[in-house]
């Protein structure tokens, strides 16, 4: 399973964003700051979005997801439960799942947005993809909300999972990192030795490395591990 | 045409006179051809051919009960011209400076207002729905009659939900009635000229020039 990006421009105006590059399965991150191009991307994988020139060519792939930055975007169904069997799932186990049984008949605009994002994500992470985009998935979540999504993609096997984030306190154990800057998609290689090539590192990774310590990956357990070794 | 009277003085001429006989559809659609830029404004194709689809099906219906559905197809078709030039040379803001300059910084205000959020409104309905039709394809749903009806409610209530954020908004800003407002038109010379071309087309089509100039001789 693999998603080739070969000589990908996107142009918006005068932003542009350039691709080139090959993901393979595992879980991708792409970092970049807010702006950078990181939904376009997501959007242009999805096929929701026509680069202006190259190609995304998709190798094996025979399902793909894709979980936008507002979750007020994928609202098909005019209850909680409803919006549950949109995506074509039992709503008992999801709404169980994430402590929203009790608001189940209610409208999905009319919750929170941090309760929208946990039934958006519980949807979208309730079936298996070949490949998974999340385009800033802990936006609107608590950090509890957080690390329970950080254990659920850390435990996904299989197919290609990109995620799009400018987070930087809370991440799944990823395989390769991958960093938007000035306009260009740059692959910064697989875990472990990207790190050190990690631009957009966050402080606290960053700390770590400067002190000399080897990080293994970047879930917050990894994290502490490092910070815990003596 | 920048100034938003002239420019609703002239829609409203031209409609009137497009409606009310064939000759002055004929008069308004060469006058849309002179003095607008055509086809290059039309913001919203979709919403523009699914107009032009419901005029079609009634133009239909006309002739097929013994009724003028051509006549009916033809006027119809310059006053959704004129709309459309109405609605792509609409600025925001200019509502809100008409609306002091009718009515006064009170009426006049809250009335210009109302206008000014009824376009915004309309704007974000297009942009949701267009939205809802993206999750449906990302959901692998069929976008049909069926789905009409929930995704119409979806978008009456995200509608409601953000006008009571807005009032909230204000409400909280302290907002209480009126406002003050200076209110500022600019204009062109080939306003003026526009204009002028637009009260001609009218005295053409009301005024039976033919007779005159018969009696004349």
């Amino acid at each position: 399973m693999k998603l080739h990006f070969n000589a990908v421009r996107a142009n918006r105006g005068d932003w542009s964003l350039a691709a080139q590059g090959t993901f393979c399965e595992g879980m991708h991150l792409v970092s970049g700051d807010v702006g950078s191009g990181k939904s376009t991307l997501a959007l242009m994988i999805a096929g929701l979005f026509s680069p202006t020139v190259g190609s995304i060519v998709s190798d094996g792939i025979s399902s793909k997801m894709i979980s936008m930055q507002f979750p007020e975007y994928h609202v098909t169904g005019l209850t909680v439960a409803e919006e549950c069997r949109s995506w074509g799932l039992d709503s008992d186990p999801i709404l169980s799942g994430i402590n929203l049984n009790h608001k189940r008949d209610v409208a999905p605009l009319t919750l929170s947005r941090g309760e929208l994002k946990r039934l958006h994500l519980a949807c979208v992470l309730a079936k298996k993809y070949d490949l998974l985009l999340l385009d800033e998935p802990f936006s609107s979540l608590d950090a509890r909300e957080k690390e329970r999504l950080c254990e659920i993609l850390s435990q996904r096997t299989g197919g290609i999972t990109i995620l799009f984030t400018h987070e930087q306190t809370c991440f799944p154990q990823v395989d390769h990192i991958w960093e938007i800057q000035q306009g260009e998609l740059f692959d910064r290689g697989e875990m472990p030795e990207a790190l050190t090539r990690w631009m957009h590192a966050p402080t606290l990774i960053k700390k770590i490395i400067s002190s000399g310590k080897i990080l293994k990956n970047i879930s917050p357990s990894d994290l502490q591990e490092a910070v815990c070794r003596t | 045409m920048q100034d938003v009277r002239m420019r609703i003085g002239t829609a409203t001429l031209l409609t009137l006179v497009a409606f009310f006989s064939l000759p002055g559809a004929v008069g308004v659609f060469v006058w849309w051809l002179l003095f607008t830029t055509r086809f290059k404004e039309i913001k919203r194709i979709r919403m523009v051919s699914g107009t032009l689809l419901l005029v079609a099906a009634a133009a239909v219906m006309i002739s097929w009960t013994g009724g003028d559905g051509l006549s009916y197809l033809v006027r119809m078709i310059a006053i959704i011209l004129i709309g459309i030039w109405l609605y792509s040379e609409q600025e925001k803001g200019e509502f809100l400076h008409l609306g002091v300059w009718l009515f006064g910084n009170r009426t006049g205000f809250e009335i210009g207002m109302i206008a000014e959020m009824g376009i915004q409104m309309a704007e974000s309905l297009a942009a949701d729905l267009d939205r809802i039709h993206m999750a449906m394809t990302i959901k692998g749903q069929k976008w049909g009659v069926t789905t009409l009806v929930p995704a119409g409610l979806i978008l009456v209530s995200d509608a409601l939900i953000r006008a009571q954020g807005t009032a909230e908004l204000m409400a909280v800003r302290g907002f209480y009635n009126g406002g003050s407002l200076c209110p500022k038109f600019s204009h062109k010379r080939s306003d003026l000229i526009s204009g002028v071309a637009a009260i001609a087309v009218g005295f053409l089509v009301f005024i039976p020039v033919s007779e005159f100039l018969i009696l004349y001789r």
